[in-house]
């Protein structure tokens, strides 16, 4: 069983095992999802030490589709029962040319919007989550307000308004229809006027000093959200789980005063998500589509949910969400799970390209981080990312 | 061929010539306060590192960010406990001192066989073979790692530790190393004696250039100990993060979703403690081992 | 390789046994004894070469054909392309930018390196109090690996509240971004390198210079030439060979960086080396062509560039060494005679 990041599932092997006393699940968990991807696509180039279970990620969903045919088709097992469990496009996503469907879904990736609630403050905006939810336009929320709304943040504190560059751009592509490729599948970035307008206003953002330009995954060993280096923070549900591991490695913890809002610039938005596969590799195809399955009906993946944040692809464990808010202590008691049900209201996951990931974190990582560092102007940032997309992709 | 030993650096350049026949009396005989002055300061510079290390790994994420923390906390077991936790730790150790050892027995023995046969034995081409050793000798041998990978896979052996350790069984190096040693410290004589006595040349081998070469073999397998246990870059391509070695499940820990650094430099000392071992229990056997095998004419 | 020694063990037996039971018949036993003499050699060299030809020649001749094809991590073998791979690894600003990379890297590491080591030795070479400690600690970090020291180092150069900027900002020093600057990139590795192999090499030098005559020092002495004069005219010239073997080395292992970058920020752009590439070295290249973007034809046209380049920097380095290694050491001779001669004639 090889996962990655946070996806919540430590305490349920333990529960399988114990329910199932002839399965041993030997996990192994794959800190990021970049060094998944390569660790998964060395080893099935190898032929073998894939993992009986392996957790694929939405970014390269994309290459792995295109050899689908190394994946068990799950059909064979109980995908034809349990494929209505699922919003459709989380089946859909899976599901090759030939019909055949490799994943069973695990979480997606509706995003709220995570707060400061101290620094706030400092700046003299509301801190109360309905507050800023209505501050950030509600449901008409935009990028334009978001910033701008940064704007008077940093007039007042003179901090940055958020982490860094790179994830708020993901957010924004995340948002459009169609993304770095098109959904049958052409690469669709140079003369993208949506990417390029976006990249417009992070442009803008930066210059006017939006940003803390952090490092991704590292964020100072977590300390940056002790000390309100930045005020807000984009979060897909998983994300919730990667934040409370920050604040535990920064040292800090609900004081900090976190807190988690019904709101997100641009509209609703998918960014991330996860499946489980069987490779054809596996030795014990059944007993792992059996776990695979398990791990993702709706009460293990509540269960999920609660370790980690990962948001719910099932509709019955959304609606379980819904009617049941439970307070999150990390995020000042806010209801998490109802948030997300009602921020993931009408997402629908973009196409993945085979290069999604690639060219989300190489070619336009660097750019926007020179944008946020001051070291290029959007002109050149822009042409830098089509150079880097061009020698990367080709 | 080797993957981990192609590091020139880990070998000293010639053996030993046997002889010591000066007592290292020193240059200055008296060495000022200057000399120690830049001893200490060395010796601070080279141990502070790993000392700063353990004091982040015995305290929390905010001991890091102290200008020069000197005393260590009480939280090492417990970093360490979830360093442990977080990697395979013992299966990874255990693993290590597999390859390692396969590693060393068979480079020290082919390495002995060779060397003994070009340092002492005649036979057609050996001139040349020889010259073959040496030219390889400085070829970096593990840019040859997409083939391996693809050999490997053919073999099926990908996630095994045959996978890591097969690609090293031999050195141009050791052999080299032994023939240089050998050729100095067997007398011919002495061969010739074993035959005449009646001993075949297997026998000879055993028993005139094996005990002659049992410093040389300890020398070769120290150090071809030590390069093995230090390689990362094949066994990461190699293996899985399920069968890992101790560098690659170390590597594992730095990268995270959250990285908490007084466990990643509680998995550093951690894997540090089994050399640190080495190194206190045969140091001096290590330096003699470079300096014998450093120079001489 | 286990069949060859059985060969071998074969024949030694089969010649114990024969000799024994066929003493009488001398031309019997004198043939077997014939046949060890001649056999044995080849079969105690060819487990070596059979295992080094399959091992470590094959691959690279591989290499080489690999590096000639369209061949994909997944896919495996595509068309046979010729030369492009190498065409499209010559036009590769990435390939380059490592290139460039790994000779700085290898200069800031290996000059500073050497020095400090031939100033260490020199120092050890004293008649020193507690020898054997002193040796002992220059050695210590020779036993981390470079893994840890990878993960010590990076923490230590961490930008926000890591141990290098904290100790900076005691002299007033702004932070540096020691994983985002190149030059500062380079010098955090090359810090790395340096910690991990200045004591061993000191060690190496250290026995080559009490290698040195020490008549020579001492009628230097006699002859009023100062320490440090001497320890340029004297010791320096004499250890020479041993500086070149260290420097040979050092290059070799200098230009095949690979866990130092690797791990030196891993939650940036996947590890390949920093946001924009700043410290990505050529083995680094290697590995994300290989198994990142999954080229191999391309990653072995990159090992094979790499290849030559190393042989020709070896080869340059080793020209140039034994040049300067010959002309100082005729200048010697004759200071060592001009040296000795006065000296016989103040004895006498």
């Amino acid at each position: 069983m090889t996962t990655f990041g946070t996806m919540g599932f430590e305490e349920l092997y333990e529960q399988y095992e114990s329910e199932n006393p002839n399965i041993t699940i030997e996990a192994n968990n794959i800190d990021t999802g970049g060094n998944a991807r390569t660790d998964t696509f060395t080893k099935l180039a190898a032929g073998s030490g894939l993992s009986d279970v392996v957790a694929i990620e939405e970014g390269w969903l994309g290459s792995i589709m295109e050899v689908s045919d190394q994946f068990s088709d799950l059909r064979d097992f109980d995908m034809e029962e349990r494929q209505g469990d699922w919003l459709d496009w989380k089946v859909e996503q899976v599901t090759d040319p030939d019909g055949r469907i490799i994943g069973y879904g695990t979480d997606i990736g509706p995003a709220g919007l995570c707060y400061n609630a101290p620094a706030f403050q400092a700046a003299g905006l509301p801190t109360d989550r309905a507050a800023v939810a209505e501050l950030l336009g509600g449901d008409d929320a935009s990028w334009e307000r978001f910033f701008e709304i940064g704007r008077q943040y940093k007039q007042a504190t003179g901090k940055a308004w958020y982490d860094h560059n790179g994830f708020v751009w993901n957010s924004m592509v995340n948002q459009l229809e169609e993304g770095y490729y098109t959904a049958d599948g052409e690469l669709n970035v140079e003369d993208n006027a949506e990417l390029q307008e976006r990249f417009g206003w992070i442009a803008d953002a930066s210059a006017d000093g939006l940003s803390a330009a952090q490092t991704a995954w590292d964020w100072n060993g977590g300390q940056a959200f002790t000390d309100q280096t930045f005020a807000t923070f984009v979060c897909p549900g998983w994300m919730l789980g990667v934040v409370q591991g920050q604040l535990e490695a920064g040292g800090g913890g609900p004081e900090t005063g976190w807190d988690f809002a019904d709101v997100f610039p641009g509209g609703s938005v998918n960014w991330g998500g996860s499946w489980l596969t069987v490779p054809t590799t596996s030795e014990h195809p059944e007993e792992a589509a059996a776990l695979a399955s398990w791990l993702t009906q709706p009460e293990q993946q509540l269960a999920a949910f609660e370790a980690a944040g990962a948001f719910p692809s099932t509709t019955e464990a959304q609606e379980e969400l819904a009617a049941n808010p439970t307070p999150n202590p990390v995020f000042n008691d806010a209801p998490i799970g109802e948030i997300l049900v009602d921020r993931s209201q009408g997402v629908v996951a973009q196409f993945k390209g085979p290069d999604d990931s690639l060219i989300q974190e190489n070619v336009f990582g660097p750019p926007l981080q020179k944008l946020e560092r001051g070291e290029a102007t959007e002109e050149q940032a822009w042409q830098e990312a089509l150079t880097l997309l061009n020698d990367l992709v080709g | 061929m080797s993957l981990s030993t192609t590091d020139a650096r880990a070998f000293p350049l010639q053996p030993a010539r046997g002889r010591r026949n000066r007592p290292n009396t020193g240059v200055g005989s008296r060495p000022g306060f200057l000399a120690y002055g830049l001893l200490v300061a060395t010796l601070l510079g080279f141990a502070y590192p790993l000392w700063w290390s353990f004091v982040v790994a015995s305290g929390t994420n905010a001991t890091r960010g102290e200008t020069l923390p000197l005393i260590p906390g009480g939280n090492f077991w417990a970093n360490a406990a979830e360093a442990m936790d977080a990697i395979p730790f013992w299966l990874a150790l255990w693993n290590s001192f597999v390859v390692s050892s396969i590693i060393t027995i068979s480079v020290v023995l082919f390495s002995t066989l060779a060397g003994y046969a070009f340092a002492k034995l005649r036979f057609r081409g050996r001139d040349g073979l020889m010259i073959f050793v040496i030219a390889t000798m400085a070829i970096p041998t593990q840019l040859g790692i997409i083939p391996l990978f693809i050999l490997m896979r053919q073999f099926g052996w990908t996630g095994e530790l045959g996978a890591v350790i097969v690609p090293s069984l031999v050195t141009a190096f050791g052999v080299f190393f032994m023939r240089q040693y050998l050729v100095e410290v067997i007398p011919d004589e002495l061969i010739e004696a074993a035959r005449v006595d009646g001993a075949n040349q297997f026998r000879t081998f055993l028993n005139v250039a094996l005990p002659a070469a049992r410093p040389a073999m300890a020398i070769l397998g120290l150090f071809t100990f030590m390069a093995a246990w230090t390689d990362y870059l094949w066994p990461l391509i190699v293996l899985n993060p399920t069968n890992p070695t101790l560098q690659t499940a170390l590597s594992q820990l730095q990268s995270g979703y959250y990285i908490n650094y007084s466990i990643v430099l509680a998995g550093a000392v951690l894997a540090t403690i089994p050399l640190l071992l080495l190194f206190i229990a045969a140091g001096k056997q290590l330096i003699s081992g470079i300096m014998q095998g450093a120079v001489k004419g | 390789m286990t069949s060859t020694i059985k060969a071998a063990d074969a024949a030694s037996a089969g010649d114990a046994a024969g000799r024994e039971i066929v003493r009488p018949k001398l031309t019997f036993g004198q043939r077997l004894s014939w046949f060890d003499v001649k056999a044995s050699p080849y079969a105690y060299i060819s487990p070596f070469f059979l295992l080094f030809g399959l091992l470590g020649l094959f691959p690279l001749v591989y290499t080489f054909v690999v590096s000639l094809h369209e061949w994909e991590l997944l896919q495996g073998q595509g068309d046979f392309i010729g030369l492009e791979n190498f065409a499209t690894t010559l036009q590769d600003r990435f390939f380059w930018n490592s290139i460039f990379n790994t000779l700085s890297i290898f200069v800031l590491s290996t000059v500073p390196q050497i020095t400090m080591a031939v100033i260490l030795a020199a120092i050890l070479d004293h008649n020193l109090k507690g020898k054997t400690f002193w040796r002992m600690s220059v050695l210590l970090p020779y036993v981390v690996t470079p893994v840890a020291v990878a993960l010590i180092f990076s923490n230590i150069f961490q930008e926000q509240s890591g141990l290098a900027n904290n100790l900076l900002g005691v002299f007033g020093i702004e932070p540096i971004e020691w994983k985002r600057e190149t030059w500062a990139s380079h010098v955090a590795i090359a810090t790395m390198v340096n910690w991990r192999w200045t004591g061993y090499n000191a060690l190496i030098l250290l026995a080559a210079m009490q290698a040195v005559p020490r008549d020579l020092h001492e009628s230097a002495a006699i002859d009023g030439a100062g320490g440090i004069r001497r320890f340029f005219s004297i010791t320096i010239p004499s250890i020479r060979p041993t500086l070149i073997f260290v420097i040979i080395t050092a290059t070799i292992g200098g230009l095949q960086i690979f866990a130092e970058p690797r791990l030196f920020d891993v939650s940036t752009a996947g590890g390949v080396g920093g946001s924009d590439r700043q410290f990505q070295t050529t083995v680094l290249y290697l590995w994300e062509m290989a198994f990142f973007r999954q080229d191999f034809g391309r990653a072995s046209a990159i090992a094979w560039l790499l290849f030559l380049l190393i042989v020709g920097i070896g080869l340059i380095n080793f020209l140039i060494s034994k040049q300067i290694a010959s002309a100082e050491g005729r200048a010697l001779n004759k200071k060592t005679a001009r040296m000795l001669a006065k000296r016989e004639g103040v004895s006498a």
